[in-house]
């Protein structure tokens, strides 16, 4: 019984909401109700000792229209005038009575969720008074008229009007409602009400994350947020590969505009595979100034705000989700085959040896050794070899997690164990994690609370550098990874000029062996205490410990060593960081109507990192492996020690005015270890305004617009992301001898520069959340300004400087403009299981950006890319306009530009490039800014529809615009020479009849086709799928039989399509998602995988 | 908190290390390490062997910079990594020059700073002759800098030659020194190179009236007065110059330095790149695609980014008989190594065949001679009566040509490693060419006769007729003295500089390199300032192309 609990409160003089919310916090009992109901009530200052919650709730309601009804889990309250607006409950008890007719007829039922039956559902039959509440069982039983209508209504969930039509079991299924305006989501220290916020937050509910089964919650988020910009890290998608996230588009170019990840209220310096996704059960995205300000340094770049899961008070909760499934290759690389290789390789040998070859049928060709003895075999036979095919295999991928959870008045615990599993498309490749979380929260007297949180990993990544296919894709197609004769495994393989060794031999057992296994806890405890009313002190402490070991051995026959000495490498990094938080929290509202909450904090945050690194090879015995290097011989090593610290005070003021008008002012004061003395410290100020419009009179009571919020912030945050030392300069070791001497010296390489500062972010952001008809459209829309400046930025000086490693400097302003809209809308209300339900949520960001001042006054410094008026990663090169011909004309035109029209450096047959300046030469002039990375706009979007039981969901992501940077097509990837001596990109080359105008010829004296970089922007445009999923509820009558609450199956397929991809579709590339560049890697993969979520 | 926040690294050394005596050696070491990737990867060489009038581009070799065609503009990596690589360790040597810490004894100081001085030298000199005004950083650059001038080559030389001078009269006398490691700069060294410096200045458009004089004036102390007091003398045999284990013999006077320590011998990984000894494989020919061949540590890997041009071959080591040199320089024969290559003896077997072949059975076993270039010509029916293969030089080819063996490197630990072994940058037979060369251009041209003359009758060890090698005065000219240099000094690197010295670069690669012939134009006689230079002094007046680039 809630409404027995013993109680100890004093209330002073306040309004009804804040001696409610001092209930709620005090009790940890949840109270449902809708805010507006408690608006214009106040409460008389009182104490009460050891009451009753009933007999308080009472004295708070006596002179109101208020009443309260307890639930399994929670005190529902209400206004007993009741009104069906509101959508709650009246009850036969409270309200008045209208007479039973004879003609009703009894309709029972169980009203349930996704989670199983729900308790304190409000069952009311449409334009009367009566109703009821379902029971702990879910349960209802009421009387109507054969064709009445019920409403069927509970906090957090959409309501649902059902048609009795002399039905007499009606079974509800509750459609959670996650853009409810009562609901809290997470800020920076502490929670506020969705209404009540005032900054740029994108909240993610627990459901979209699951959308996507993953290893780590950034794949699971990508598309899902705006201004959240997700993207695989360098194309890279081995197994445990984590992706780059970018929040409102590049601002600093230093090394990390990474986000700030905050899980549980503490910043968290691990890996994002450091957290089980499925532990997670909301994500706040934080992106304007006044929201991250209260982060400081940290939040520069948005902060992601994780929550897990944690015990609720009532019976124990069991749930268990798995899945299972495949991953395979989203394709092959487009390389060329036997025959094609052939032909490339005689068309390079004719154009590098002017006047040898008398065409592509000259016998010479097969004897004069052009071809290895294998490869002339394979000509006369017929034979290619698929390299591709023979490295990879189907990948696999589980996972488990079971979490029991619950509590009473006192306490409440949530533990949960995970497990995933996932091996690559090749042999060698696999990314395994067990996981287990532990969370406590203790109630102690009256005015304490204590808890305790702790995430522990275990991972084990094979294989993370392992890549044959530099390899496969070089490899002769003529020639075999078996000898002919023996049919051993060879080791450089046939026609490579012992430079690309056999693939296969790396998936020897024991050949290739790369571990990381990496060990981590993240735990935090808080202990909370009442000081007076409305007065909180909060400690936060957090300690996050990471031990990670790595190894690898790479035996002589590899095509890491290539058949020289085995080689084996160790690593051991201790990372150590530790948060500790005194917060002050004062929360009041006076007169009704003002209500004031201050937030103050003291930090301080300190990270340790220490690693060491030895490697040695000629190891004695393959069994050996990396264990020991005393069986090793020229052992080598390096360490690194890194610490730094941040020291914090932070003071926040949130005011509003009767719901309406909004203030949150924000100061943060941070030191940075990492900046000289004198520029440590930096405050960081904020302000935001919001006017809840719909709380005006005049909107009260629209349906159409039903929620109207205008929201502005404007605020500066401060950036220290560099690494500790930069200040100092640094020297370069390197080795020497002098004779039998060896020595190690050390050179200047770095700068100190003491003058280094913080980086300045200054956003301006206005937002709008809007809702139409009665909810079923919501959304946001946000737009943006940012000014970056004191860019912290690398700047690579001119070599006569002296300074070979590019300097940290404080340099020039950018700036980043952008456009957010997020949109939900319920397309066909539905319950999902007796009625069919779409809705759809889509979101699009358009962002531009650009550098707007440099040093000194320069316009462009091409040596760091960066141009004013441009944005960061601006790709800066001559401009291609075809292939020069074998034409008079052309001869005569490249001539005149000065270029070679004869032997082996003729460019007749090469890329051809614009005299941009058109001063009768090509030359490094020419060169211009072809474009950059940053898409026009990008987005994300879902529809689920659900009939029956029967759920289908499609998560999609898109990218439109921006140029790509594939390296893959550059000659340094050496599967785009165009030189013969390695199998080639598939392209449709020139040659002296073949007079396309695109690829260039092959050339054998060139070891790189001139301008091949020319050849590696693609247009980025791309929609993918990146998951559908079809899903089931079973049937009460089977998931009573097993004693479950809820017993969901689903199928997913991941990334099945790629679409309107010019990269894919037109130049036969296999994924154009990449933040950075695309380089020969593991390639991208499909999957289907099938899974269970259950409760009991 | 104050105390919370001061950083205190501790894996990382800091500009004031630099300061300290330990800094001062740790930073000499890393100056000589600098040269590491110069002397032994394949950019120097690229720059200083092929393209001129003794190598083209081999098989695999460069298609630019080494043709003169129009894929050789300003931004050749090659030009600017050696760029970059000077100016990083001249400051690093101006570090050690302004910083020398006082802890150490007058004497010990002196001796280092001439180290520096000498090392800074070296970098300059590089500098000054691909590209003649450069840069010339006289001191430490304590602050980042975008903006650079160009300062004329006359002062730069006139700071190579003072640095020149204060480093003889600091070093120890020479590398057989009592106490001298090897690698360490000596006076020796120093004076050798100081007359190289007046000679290559008395070629350019910054000599002075005396740049011959004091060029053969130092060769001549060297030769005469400091080399017999150090124990330098030229080796009676040319072949052991280069002998593999005979590393610091008595004629070398400055070596960049390698070890069969493998973790201190060049890149940590010994994969061929940064600072490796790649020069053991650059000269090596496609062999192992032949009949009868795979690939050796023995033979080498090959890189084949050369091969020498007939007129090498063919003109300047034509003498053999007297002259020693050619078969000690090229390696013209190859033995069978891999039974499963070996050509059987077609049926019925050719006409002229040699006694003894049988039809359908192997033409010869593992260790008989597979491959054979005469050096001369020979008709198909004089070679039809050969077991193996016979390579006339009618018949080379980018791919198999006589492979230049000063480098090779049969010890290493297996045959894709780069070399361990030590590279001579200057030796004392150079010196006598030096010598003879500015003699004879400040027209002393019968003094010059005997210097060159001690090179020449050196060569003829062990068989040959040592006064028939010896010249006279009439016969002396400049084209004589560079034929002299390549039969001497072919593939050690000097070659384009020599060419450039003697304004003879675009004579000699019209007359002799195929590749380069109808490319050259006069403005390659120096190399473009790299575009990454240009591109980031984005401050001052913008860094000057050299003209016609």
């Amino acid at each position: 019984q809630i409404s027995a609990t013993l109680v100890k409160i004093s209330f002073g003089k306040e309004s009804l909401q804040s001696s409610i919310n001092k209930l709620e916090k005090q009790t940890g009992i949840k109270f449902s109700y809708n805010p507006e109901d408690l608006k214009g009530y106040s409460v008389k200052p009182n104490k009460f000792k050891e009451e009753k919650l009933s007999s308080i709730l009472n004295y708070l309601f006596a002179k109101t229209q208020l009443t309260f009804k307890e639930i399994s889990d929670g005190i529902v309250i209400y206004d007993k005038t009741a009104t069906l607006k509101t959508g709650l409950l009246t009850d036969k008890s409270s309200g008045p009575d209208i007479k039973t007719e004879s003609a009703d007829i009894t309709v029972t039922g169980i009203v349930s969720d996704i989670n199983g039956p729900l308790p304190g559902v409000s069952v009311v039959i449409d334009g009367g008074t009566k109703g009821v509440i379902t029971n702990t069982n879910g349960s209802y039983s009421l009387k109507a008229a054969p064709d009445a209508v019920l409403i069927f209504s509970s906090i957090g969930y959409k309501t649902q009007k059902i048609n009795i039509n002399n039905q007499t079991v009606i079974n509800v299924t509750m459609v959670s409602d996650l853009r409810s305006l009562s609901d809290v989501i997470v800020v920076g220290y502490g929670v506020q009400k969705k209404s009540d916020i005032t900054g740029a937050i994108v909240s993610v509910n627990e459901q979209a994350l699951r959308d996507i089964p993953a290893s780590n919650i950034g794949q699971a988020l990508q598309g899902q947020a705006a201004g959240v910009d997700i993207q695989k890290s360098g194309g890279n998608s081995h197994p445990g590969a984590t992706p780059s996230i970018l929040i409102r588009g590049n601002r600093s170019i230093n090394a990390s505009n990474a986000p700030l990840i905050v899980v549980d209220g503490l910043p968290f310096n691990g890996s994002l595979n450091d957290i089980n996704p499925d532990d997670i059960v909301s994500l706040e995205v934080l992106k304007d100034a006044s929201s991250t300000a209260i982060y400081g340094s940290r939040g520069a770049n948005g902060v992601l705000l994780v929550s897990t899961r944690r015990g609720k008070k009532g019976g124990t909760n069991i749930t268990y989700s798995g899945y299972a499934g495949f991953n395979k290759p989203l394709g092959n690389y487009n390389i060329m085959n036997g025959p094609q290789f052939e032909d490339l390789k005689k068309w390079g040998l004719i154009n590098g040896n002017p006047g040898k070859y008398s065409g592509l049928d000259d016998p010479a060709f097969l004897t004069d050794g052009s071809f290895a003895p294998q490869e002339v075999a394979s000509i006369k036979s017929g034979r290619s070899t698929d390299w591709q095919k023979l490295i990879y295999k189907t990948g696999f991928v589980t996972d488990h997690q079971l979490g029991v959870s619950g509590g009473t008045d006192l306490t409440q615990y949530a533990i949960s164990g995970g497990y995933y599993n996932e091996t690559g498309i090749y042999f060698g490749q696999s990314f395994v994690r067990y996981s287990i979380k532990l969370s406590i929260d203790q109630q102690l007297g009256k005015n304490v609370k204590i808890g305790l949180s702790s995430l522990n990993t275990l991972s084990y990544t094979n294989g993370e550098n392992a890549n044959p296919l530099g390899q496969a894709l070089r490899a002769s197609p003529l020639s075999t990874p078996y000898d002919d004769a023996t049919g051993q495994l060879v080791g450089f393989t046939a026609g490579s000029a012992n430079q690309v060794w056999n693939p296969l031999a790396n998936f020897v057992p024991g050949a290739a062996v790369e571990t990381r296994k990496r060990f981590g806890t993240f735990t935090t405890a808080y202990a909370e205490v009442n000081l007076a009313p409305g007065l909180k002190y909060r400690f936060n402490g957090g300690a996050e410990i990471r031990p990670d070991i790595y190894g690898n051995y790479y035996a002589s026959a590899t095509t890491n060593n290539l058949g020289g000495a085995s080689t084996a490498n160790n690593q051991s990094t201790y990372s150590y960081n530790y948060t500790l938080e005194n917060i002050l929290t004062y929360d009041r509202t006076i007169a009704q109507k003002h209500h004031i909450n201050f937030t103050g904090l003291y930090s301080l945050q300190e990270s340790q990192s220490q690693s060491n690194s030895f490697s040695y090879n000629n190891i004695l015995s393959d069994g050996i492996q990396y264990f020991n290097p005393q069986y090793g011989a020229n052992l080598s090593g390096s360490g690194s020690y890194s610490k730094w610290d941040i020291i914090s005070y932070m003071a926040r003021v949130n005011y509003g005015f009767a719901n309406k008008y909004l203030l949150t002012l924000t100061m943060r004061s941070d030191g940075s270890s990492r900046l000289a003395p004198g520029n440590k410290y930096h405050v960081f100020p904020s302000a935001a305004a919001a006017w809840n419009v719909t709380q005006e009179p005049m909107f009260k009571d629209s349906h159409v617009l039903s929620n109207l919020k205008l929201r502005v912030s404007y605020g500066t945050v401060g950036n220290t992301a560099i690494n500790p030392y930069q200040t100092l300069g640094a020297l370069t070791s390197v080795n020497y001898n002098f004779g039998s001497t060896n020595l190690t010296g050390a050179y200047p390489t770095n700068v100190p520069n003491p003058n280094l500062t913080w980086e300045y972010t200054s956003t301006l952001n206005a937002g709008a959340d809007f809702g139409f008809l009665d909810g079923r459209i919501t959304g946001a829309v946000e737009a943006y300004h940012q000014y970056t400046r004191s860019l912290l930025l690398p700047l690579s000086l001119p070599p006569t400087s002296g300074i070979p490693n590019s300097i940290l400097t404080n340099v020039g302003q950018t700036q980043n403009k952008g456009i957010e809209i997020s949109l939900a809308s319920v397309n066909i209300q539905g319950n999902g299981r007796n009625s069919f339900s779409w809705t759809t949520s889509a979101n699009i960001t358009f962002n531009r950006g650009k550098v707007t001042k440099l040093a000194s006054g320069v316009t462009q410094d091409i040596t760091n890319g960066l141009f004013v008026g441009q944005p960061i990663n601006a790709i800066f090169d001559y401009k291609k306009v075809g292939i020069w011909q074998n034409t008079a004309a052309d001869t005569a035109q490249a001539k005149s530009l000065g270029l070679t029209t004869t032997g082996t450096g003729s460019v007749i047959g090469t890329i051809r490039v614009e005299d941009v300046n058109k001063d009768g030469k090509i030359s490094a002039s020419d060169r211009i800014v072809l474009g950059s990375d940053q898409p026009k706009y990008t987005g994300g979007f879902t529809n689920r529809i659900a009939y029956k039981g029967f759920d289908f969901t499609v998560v999609g992501v898109y990218r439109v615009g921006g140029l790509i940077t594939s390296k893959l097509f550059q000659s340094g990837s050496f599967i785009n020479t165009f030189q013969g001596n390695y199998n080639n990109i598939n392209e449709d080359y020139w040659t002296p009849t073949n007079h396309q105008n695109f690829y260039p010829k092959p050339n054998s004296a060139s070891t790189n086709t001139p301008y091949s970089s020319l050849l590696s922007y693609f247009d980025g445009t791309f929609l993918k799928i990146r998951s559908a999923t079809l899903g089931y509820y079973m049937p009460e009558s089977i998931t009573k039989r097993i004693k479950a609450r809820s017993l969901r199956i689903y199928a997913t397929a991941q990334n099945p399509f790629i679409l309107f991809s010019p990269y894919r579709n037109t130049f036969h590339g296999l994924d154009p998602e990449t933040a950075g560049s695309l380089n020969v890697d593991t390639p991208p993969t499909k999957s289907f995988t099938f899974g269970i979520n259950m409760t009991l | 908190c104050k105390k919370t926040l001061v950083e205190a690294p501790k894996s990382t050394l800091t500009p004031a290390f630099f300061t300290t005596t330990q800094g001062f050696q740790a930073g000499l070491t890393a100056a000589y390490a600098g040269f590491r990737t110069i002397w032994g990867p394949d950019t120097y060489f690229e720059m200083t062997v092929p393209g001129t009038d003794e190598f083209i581009a081999g098989n695999d070799g460069n298609n630019g910079l080494v043709k003169y065609n129009s894929n050789f503009n300003t931004a050749d990596g090659i030009v600017a990594g050696i760029w970059k690589n000077c100016y990083t360790y001249i400051n690093t040597c101006n570090g050690l020059i302004d910083n020398a810490p006082s802890g150490l004894d007058a004497a010990t100081k002196a001796s280092l700073i001439g180290e520096a001085k000498f090392l800074r030298a070296n970098y300059y000199f590089i500098l000054v002759q691909f590209w003649g005004d450069v840069t010339l950083n006289k001191s430490f650059q304590a602050t980042p800098t975008t903006s650079a001038t160009r300062a004329p080559m006359a002062d730069v030389y006139t700071f190579i030659i003072q640095d020149l001078k204060d480093a003889i009269a600091a070093l120890p006398t020479g590398p057989l020194t009592n106490g001298v490691q090897p690698g360490r700069a000596t006076k020796a060294a120093a004076e050798h190179m100081l007359a190289k410096v007046y000679l290559t200045r008395a070629g350019s458009s910054a000599k002075q009236a005396d740049d011959y004089k004091n060029a053969y004036t130092n060769a001549i102390d060297l030769i005469t007065n400091v080399a017999p007091g150090a124990g330098l003398k030229l080796q009676q045999d040319f072949g052991k110059v280069f002998a593999e284990g005979n590393e610091t013999n008595s004629e070398i006077l400055w070596t960049v330095q390698h070890t069969t320590t493998l973790a201190y011998n060049g890149s940590a990984t010994q994969n061929n790149s940064g600072p490796d000894n790649l020069l053991c494989h650059l000269f090596v020919p496609k062999y192992e695609v032949q009949p009868g061949m795979q690939r050796s540590t023995l033979y080498g890997r090959p890189y084949i980014r050369v091969v020498p041009t007939h007129w090498l071959t063919d003109t300047v080591f034509k003498e053999r008989v007297n002259d020693q040199r050619y078969n000690k320089t090229f390696q013209t024969m190859w033995l069978c190594n891999n039974a499963a290559s070996i050509p059987n003896w077609p049926n019925p077997l050719p006409a002229g065949a040699p006694a003894g072949a049988q039809p359908g059975a192997p033409k010869y076993t593992v260790g008989d001679t597979a491959i054979w270039m005469p050096g001369y010509a020979m008709t198909s029916s004089q070679i039809a009566g050969y077991r193996y293969q016979v390579i006339p030089p009618g018949k080379y080819s980018i791919a198999l040509s006589p492979a230049m063996i000063k480098y090779f490197d049969t010890k290493r630990p297996d045959q894709n490693s780069p070399s361990s072994r030590p590279i001579i940058i200057y030796r004392l037979a150079e010196t006598y060419l030096i010598a003879a060369e500015a003699l004879y251009m400040d027209g002393r041209a019968t003094d010059a006769v005997s210097y060159i003359n001690a090179v020449r009758e050196r060569a003829a060890y062990p068989s040959g007729n040592v006064v028939a090698m010896d010249i006279t005065a009439d016969k002396l000219s400049l084209d004589f003295i560079l034929d002299e240099r390549s039969r001497e000094l072919c593939g050690e690197l000097v070659r384009w500089l020599d060419l450039v010295r003697t304004g003879k670069l675009l004579e000699r690669v019209k007359l002799h390199n195929t590749d380069g012939k109808s490319n050259i134009k006069p403005f390659h006689v120096l190399r473009p300032i790299p575009q990454t230079q240009i591109d980031a002094t984005i401050t001052g007046t913008p860094y000057p192309q050299n003209p016609g680039w």
